[in-house]
């Protein structure tokens, strides 16, 4: 590629002038409300938005907003698989990608998929892939699709919401719905739903208790579908937080239920395609 | 609960040696064999053998400037005039008549492709195994359609070599009431030549247990049928697996004495302890032991 | 993904009805781990390296010291990099794509497991704040595969880090405000790493009703869905994960997070004592290497 040589160049890599702000030192405060006025140690999950449909060319789409994390989730298939070499004579194939926008956090992404975005994508797969009927789709394949618009905090619990949604849009047998629902724990307090500050806020150095947790839930077979978290946590707090989350995804079922109906009469009350 | 840890020990290499070290007929690639004329001959005869595409085994030698030399790291094998080296390590090279306990790869049509530990997938007719109805009910195209459900991917059967094809592929037949699909039990995997060729590859073990010690190293262990469950059974049945892998790791030729003896040896130690290397020396030790009393 | 071996329905009714009685093919109990040995110092050319064989699994772990920029978020830390080869020497499945996606599926939960403060102090590998700092690189690869990866690969890492020596280097000032870096001499004037917080992963797998630990190829054949979990030498849990394509109880989640505690907890102490072991006898103890 021919450069421009009169052009002053800037250093090959560059940083965001964000990371270079100094953390304040006792970061949010760990007693009082939460910056967006919600309740600490209560399943105060964000009010959330959404819908299905929203792309006409997928078979199944959906569109999801709590706070300022908006994901938007299309699905296409089944088709006949891609990779002969791997196709199972019985089952299907369930495939998840998902990326984020460049802009979609305080720090310009990559266009390429980065490590971070893979081992999004292979957790939202196996979060979905137990209620996905997949012995009914011998020889095809699944494709989910996830764009994670803007990451304000617990995205993957989102995009497990937004993407079991685009496949129920897309007609795909399923045994369940899938719902998802983070927390963050610090020390002894925990925020249910956190936002990008909340995750980050790494808190007083010594509390031992510290890390994050998201759940996916199939909430009529009562489930666990994914289960993931890090940091540091006992036991203890492990399982409380786990008990937590499934309190989460139970507040958003109603919800969910509700978007799927009305999407399902509206497609029962429009007129026949020509 | 229990995660032993420990420091890896050099393993002597002495009980080896006995039979290792100082052997002539121990050969590896480019080794001359002989240069006598008089075994040309058979290499001759070999040749012809070939050319009139009879099953022939892999000989593992090759001719160079009138020397015959090894082409495969083995044993010399002198049969009358005709020399072949035998490969220590080896894929399963099928004869007629070999017993053979393989796994479903492929539903084809009229066939069934089985994955016998040889150097490509044998196939089972199905024409050659007996459907219930009596041995000599035609085939229907029915059968053709329900074949999956007779025969599924990854299931295991036992059956013998019917034929060998020229391209050394073989074909397997179960048109006897012992080979057939295989019920519950547990699949150890050996190396080929480990197992002692017999009269009879079918075993009844003491303690309820029953052994098919296939020609391709598959190795089937099951319970006994119609006996009554003994209490220790699945006890002494896991006492015969980790034996038959004890014996193999140390290179013990597998027949229904050495596994007997390899049995009562492990019996004074724990099933779980039998796989660690020190307890699987003594066992193999004192099995080679009896071994050699019961010869001499 | 992972490498796996066929298991017909028989064989898993089998295994299965084992499990139900507590006794396993092997013979062992539900939650006992194969026989298990641990080397260091395998490789002369790392700081430090591991090598781990339980039953046929055998992971080798060869860590290399680099001086770095520190990131800026955290001027006066270093850092680990981790990378997880699943090369087709383990098994021909790995061949092309196939292993590259475990590898990384591998790495991505080792960033996990050490995403915490306590797990190694990064303030000690800071030279300078803001300039220069120690970078880990912890290579793993897996030589044999016979199941429970996770685990054996944590164990050696841990070996590893135990083992790892990382040079001392003095910061000299030069006349104009520039900064010299001095590597020491002495090639026995090294730092060592406190790896007493470092966690251990423990994968539990669900069978039928019970769950089991350090599942070979066949045991995890017959399992739907497993659950990770990093536990350190206090109980406490840095890392947890469902992987598999099936979904769990909440109440067995909470049973397997209690056993993986405990069995998590109890890996750690005959690690460190065979580790101070194999260092206290120095030299002269001959080295087995990969032939053992």
């Amino acid at each position: 590629m021919p450069t421009d040589t009169k052009r002053v160049r800037g250093p090959d890599v560059s940083q965001s002038p964000s990371l270079f702000v100094c953390q304040p030192a006792d970061g949010v405060s760990p007693q009082g409300p939460r910056a967006d006025g919600r309740r600490r140690d209560q399943v105060d999950v964000r009010p959330v938005f959404v819908r299905c449909g929203l792309v006409s060319q997928a078979k199944g789409s959906a569109y999801i907003e709590a706070g300022n994390t908006k994901l938007m989730c299309c699905v296409y298939g089944p088709r006949e698989t891609e990779r002969k070499d791997e196709t199972d004579m019985k089952c299907g194939r369930l495939t998840t990608d998902m990326r984020f926008a460049p802009f979609s956090c305080p720090e310009r992404g990559s266009w390429i998929q980065g490590s971070q975005e893979k081992d999004f994508s292979t957790m939202l797969q196996e979060s979905l892939q137990p209620a996905v009927c997949l012995h009914k789709y011998p020889r095809s394949q699944i494709e989910v699709n996830m764009m994670v618009l803007e990451n304000s905090g617990s995205v993957l619990a989102h995009a497990i919401t937004c993407a079991s949604l685009a496949l129920a849009d897309a007609g795909i047998e399923m045994y369940d719905l899938v719902l998802g629902c983070s927390l963050r724990q610090n020390g002894a307090s925990y925020v249910a739903d956190p936002t990008s500050a909340e995750e980050n806020d790494r808190g007083p150095d010594q509390s031992r208790n510290q890390g994050s947790l998201t759940v996916a839930f199939l909430p009529s077979l009562n489930q666990i579908s994914g289960l993931q978290s890090d940091g540091e946590m006992s036991e203890d707090t492990l399982t409380a937080g786990v008990r937590t989350c499934i309190e989460g995804c139970y507040k958003l079922y109603p919800l969910v239920q509700q978007v799927l109906s009305r999407c399902v009469s509206r497609a029962a009350c429009a007129p026949p395609p020509r | 609960m229990a995660a032993e840890m420990r420091l890896p020990t050099i393993q002597k290499q002495g009980s080896m040696s006995i039979y290792g070290k100082g052997r002539k007929d121990l050969v590896v690639p480019g080794d001359i064999i002989t240069s006598d004329t008089g075994f040309m001959s058979a290499m001759i005869i070999s040749c012809l053998v070939r050319l009139f595409s009879f099953p022939h085994k892999g000989h593992g030698t090759y001719v160079d400037e009138d020397k015959l030399t090894a082409s495969v790291a083995g044993e010399v094998e002198r049969v009358d005039k005709l020399i072949c080296v035998k490969p220590l390590k080896t894929r399963f090279n099928g004869e007629v008549g070999d017993v053979v306990v393989g796994r479903i790869t492929e539903v084809q049509q009229k066939r069934w492709k089985v994955e016998t530990n040889s150097r490509l997938d044998s196939v089972l007719l199905l024409s050659a195994v007996n459907l219930p109805g009596g041995e000599l009910r035609r085939r229907s195209a029915e059968d053709e359609l329900t074949m999956r459900e007779y025969l599924h991917e990854g299931d295991l059967i036992s059956a013998e070599v019917q034929s060998v094809f020229s391209d050394g592929a073989l074909s397997l037949h179960t048109r006897s009431l012992k080979y057939g699909k295989l019920g519950q039990g547990v699949l150890v995997q050996v190396s080929p030549s480990l197992i002692k060729r017999q009269k009879t590859h079918f075993h009844n073990l003491p303690c309820g247990a029953s052994i098919i010690l296939a020609n391709n190293g598959f190795v089937w262990l099951y319970p006994t049928p119609e006996q009554q469950e003994e209490e220790h059974f699945i006890v002494s049945f896991l006492q015969y697996i980790n034996c038959l892998m004890a014996l193999a790791a140390h290179k013990v030729l597998l027949y229904d004495t050495s596994v007997l003896y390899c049995f009562e040896s492990s019996l004074q130690h724990q099933v779980k302890d039998i796989l660690k290397p020190e307890v699987m020396e003594e066992i193999v030790m004192l099995t080679q032991q009896k071994l050699l009393e019961q010869k001499g | 993904m992972m490498a796996a071996v066929e298991v017909s329905e028989a064989e898993k009714v089998y295994i299965l009805h084992g499990i139900r009685d507590d006794l396993r093919v092997d013979g062992r109990g539900c939650e006992d781990y194969r026989h298990m040995e641990i080397e260091t110092d395998v490789v002369s050319n790392t700081d430090g390296s591991a090598k781990v064989t339980l039953g046929h699994t055998v992971v080798l772990v060869g860590i290399k010291t680099e001086i770095g920029k520190p990131r800026p978020m955290v001027p006066n830390e270093g850092y680990l990099e981790f990378f997880v080869d699943c090369s087709a020497n383990a098994t021909p499945e790995f061949e092309g794509r196939g292993g590259e996606e475990l590898g990384t599926e591998l790495s991505n939960t080792l960033y996990r497991v050490f995403n915490n403060k306590h797990s190694i102090d990064l303030k000690r590998l800071c030279i300078s704040p803001g300039e220069h700092c120690w970078v880990l690189y912890v290579d793993v690869l897996l030589l044999q595969c016979d199941g429970n990866l996770y685990d054996a690969m944590s164990i050696a890492i841990k070996a590893a880090l135990f083992n790892t020596k990382i040079p001392k280097v003095f910061i000299s000032s030069d006349d104009e405000g520039g900064k010299d870096i001095e590597l020491s001499d002495d090639p026995y004037d090294c730092m060592r790493l406190n790896v007493e917080n470092v966690p251990c992963i423990v994968t539990l797998c669900k069978v039928g009703h019970r769950h089991i630990v350090d599942a070979t190829l066949q045991e995890k054949a017959c399992s739907v869905a497993s659950l990770i979990m990093s536990v350190t030498h206090k109980g406490t849990v840095t890392c947890t994960r469902k992987v598999g394509g099936g979904s769990l109880d909440p109440e067995s989640i909470f049973e397997m997070t209690e056993a993986g505690k405990r069995v998590g907890k109890a890996l750690h102490a005959p690690l460190m004592k065979l580790l101070e072991q194999e260092e206290s006898l120095g030299k002269k103890q001959q080295k087995v290497g990969f032939f053992g």
